[in-house]
């Protein structure tokens, strides 16, 4: 693209350090730069997070984590780019501040201005390049400073707790609003699942307790899926666990799609939400239990939390 | 005590607590036989909210017969308190989503109210609230037949004359006198204001001056559904953050508002007005009581002597407390009288504020105490309670005009 060899970028193909002669690790295209940003503040639950972001030929994965206690994911798979050209042998990976890649997305966003961006990696400094393309009178640029990260990533395996997973799926909008109710006791949050009969029950104690029941048999749309062959009961610190919902996008509630929540072996949880990076111009359609008409448009959003330690 | 609520019950429940919580922090449960009343009183007891529902309120209403000695209304009522915060916690969930709500207490000694939310999605929410089983709690029953004056008022019209009021008012002055005979040859616009609203602004806070002070004269044939009042002019103040709640909840349940007073010192009473057969017809009804200052506006000896239009204080800030009165010609003595009171001109007002603070300082007794005495007594100015044993709290402010006790 003439962006990659234009003027302006390519101070490396003549500077001599040898940078120039090797094809950038990634350059990509986004087209809905709205997307993006909301499946990237989906795992921002603090202001200032360090993100370690690794780049393959499947996709981007964007991992943030918080104590050794709590993990997020964001799966952005080719799918979503209009273009996705790949050069990398191996996985690059860097660290880079969530808070200013998302603000800096944002700043793509202007109304009046929606055009798509491209991101390159890496620049001549190992910063990660963006510009806005599509516009032949003006052009947005930006660049963000990376870093080795400082640690190998928290990569858990999950597993699951037996031959077949413990797991629910709910309207995420349902689930956001159990764990926001569940502030009110707070501190150490329950979550049981029983069998027979099919339900799951959260549970907090504080100055007051609070158990909110999901029953399979209470109302057909309540859990959209529901398998458990034994019962499991883990603690949750509240704030990690809230961090998997408060901001989820206001796209995904609308839409009415599903969150799973999933507890695997040793009493992981695991939360996943869905989050449409529509193409602009795509319709928006609502389709119940989160169901993606095209599924390649989708970022998959994953919550680790650990368990608390029983005393 | 087992109680269910559903639908309209539950949406008027909801706002009844919602009333409480803008009046005091803790809320008491009585279930007797055939009801169940919700009582708060406010931290700086002068106010004293009261809800009570009927047992046809309730889905279902359940006490256990063993609960009573035996099953007369006036026997001891299983009680609770709670925290009207916690209550407000449950209610969180919005009405709307709520198929029905549950709330039972297992035996008198428990420790925790429960509320079980049905919620339409098919979840099922329990919340435990600690509560104490105070043996000791305080009520507060007035007859509203015992009330020579009332008035009537949808809580629109209220909100409206409210509306001229600074909105961080605190207290609110009501003068009132017999309404004007209509005089012939009068013009209907100007005549007969026989009512008046006034800012009442603490004269020791230093604010004083700052502060909006606004006098509002209203003729009760145009503003108020009902209006009954004999005799001298009376006028009674109290706290409008109260006045102000209950004017929500009455605006919710689309009833209008009743006002009962005596006169300064005296408590006043507010009730919903439904319809014309006094609340026989409905299975809930609030009152609020409230107690009002000492201290008469028209009666505490300073009255000026100069007219407001006065001239020669025409260099005093405070001159915005002297808004000119639009007494026509031709009003009765009363009505005359009471104008130029409320309009003090800040030069009497100055020589007199001194005298009004320290008469502050004095009277100044919007409190409870346990005298049990009704309002028609010549008790000094007390909201009468009724105790059961020794729940008292001392009194935010002492009165030193106050008789002992008992």
């Amino acid at each position: 693209e003439a962006w990659v060899q234009g003027a302006g970028m390519s101070s490396s193909t003549t500077s001599g350090q040898g940078q120039g002669d090797e094809a950038p690790d990634l350059v990509c295209v986004v087209d809905c730069v709205h997307g993006m940003v909301d499946a990237l503040s989906c795992v921002r639950w603090n202001k200032h997070q360090g993100a370690v972001v690794e780049l393959s030929e499947h996709g981007i994965v964007v991992t943030v984590e918080e104590s050794g206690c709590l993990q997020a994911k964001v799966y952005l798979k080719t799918e979503l780019f209009a273009e996705y050209d790949y050069g990398a042998e191996g996985r690059p990976r860097f660290g880079l501040s969530l808070g200013l890649l998302v603000d800096c997305l944002n700043m793509f966003t202007v109304p009046g201005f929606a055009s798509p961006v491209g991101i390159r990696y890496p620049g001549p400094d190992m910063q990660l390049l963006l510009r806005s393309v599509g516009s032949p009178d003006a052009c947005i640029h930006a660049e963000i400073r990376t870093r080795i990260p400082d640690t190998v990533a928290w990569d858990y395996h999950f597993e699951h707790a037996g031959n077949t997973p413990v797991t629910f799926t709910v309207k995420s909008a349902i689930l956001k609003e159990s764990i926001d109710d569940l502030e009110w006791p707070g501190s150490s949050i329950q979550i049981h699942f029983h069998p027979d009969p099919p339900s799951v029950i959260f549970k907090g104690e504080g100055h007051g307790d609070l158990e909110i029941e999901f029953s399979y048999y209470a109302n057909t749309d309540l859990l959209i899926a529901f398998q458990c062959d034994q019962e499991l009961s883990y603690r949750y610190k509240y704030k990690f666990l809230r961090a998997t919902t408060s901001n989820v996008p206001s796209s995904v509630l609308k839409e009415n799609r599903g969150s799973k929540v999933t507890i695997g072996r040793g009493g992981m949880l695991k939360i996943q939400h869905l989050v449409s990076v529509a193409r602009l111009g795509t319709q928006s359609y609502h389709n119940f239990a989160g169901g993606a008409q095209q599924p390649s448009r989708i970022a998959f959003i994953e919550f680790f939390v650990k368990p608390e330690e029983d005393d | 005590m087992e109680l269910s609520m559903s639908g309209g019950a539950l949406r008027t429940f909801s706002r009844c607590v919602t009333c409480l919580a803008r009046i005091g922090s803790d809320l008491v449960f009585q279930a007797y036989p055939d009801k169940l009343e919700l009582h708060t009183l406010n931290s700086s007891r002068s106010a004293f909210a009261s809800v009570s529902l009927t047992r046809d309120f309730f889905d279902h209403f359940h006490l256990p017969a063993d609960a009573y000695a035996d099953a007369a209304p006036s026997s001891t009522p299983l009680q609770c308190s709670v925290l009207l915060k916690s209550v407000l916690a449950v209610l969180r969930t919005p009405t709307s989503a709520i198929d029905r709500l549950n709330a039972s207490l297992p035996n008198p000694q428990a420790s925790k109210l429960e509320f079980v939310i049905h919620c339409v999605s098919g979840r099922k929410k329990t919340h435990r609230i600690s509560c104490s089983a105070e043996s000791d709690v305080q009520t507060l029953a007035l007859d509203r037949n015992g009330f020579p004056s009332r008035l009537a008022i949808r809580p629109r019209d209220l909100t409206r004359l409210l509306s001229n009021f600074q909105s961080s008012l605190q207290e609110l002055t009501v003068i009132a006198t017999e309404p004007a005979a209509r005089l012939p040859g009068v013009d209907d616009g100007t005549g007969g204001k026989a009512v008046e609203l006034l800012s009442y602004i603490d004269p020791t806070k230093d604010d004083y001056d700052s502060r909006l002070h606004t006098q509002l004269w209203i003729d009760p044939a145009e503003e108020f559904l009902e209006y009954e009042h004999a005799g001298d002019p009376v006028d009674v103040t109290f706290g409008v953050k109260e006045l102000k709640a209950f004017l929500t909840f009455c605006e919710g349940c689309e009833v209008d508002i009743l006002l009962f007073y005596q006169k300064a010192g005296e408590p006043v009473l507010l009730a919903p007005r439904f319809g014309f057969d006094d609340g026989s017809s409905s299975n809930f009804d609030v009152t609020l009581v409230l107690a009002t200052m000492l201290v008469s506006q028209l009666n505490d000896g300073s009255v000026p002597q100069q007219p407001p239009t006065s001239a020669h204080h025409a260099e005093e800030p405070r001159a915005a407390a002297a808004a000119p009165s639009p007494v026509p010609e031709n009003v009765s003595n009363h009505t005359r009288i009471w104008s130029e009171l409320s309009g003090l001109t800040p030069k009497s007002f100055e020589a007199n504020a001194e005298n009004r603070a320290q008469k502050e300082r004095n009277g100044r007794a919007n409190v409870l105490n346990d005298t049990s005495v009704l309002p028609n007594t010549n008790a000094p100015c007390k909201l009468p309670v009724t105790y059961n044993a020794n729940y008292i709290e001392q009194p935010v402010q002492m009165d030193h005009l106050e008789e002992p006790p008992g």
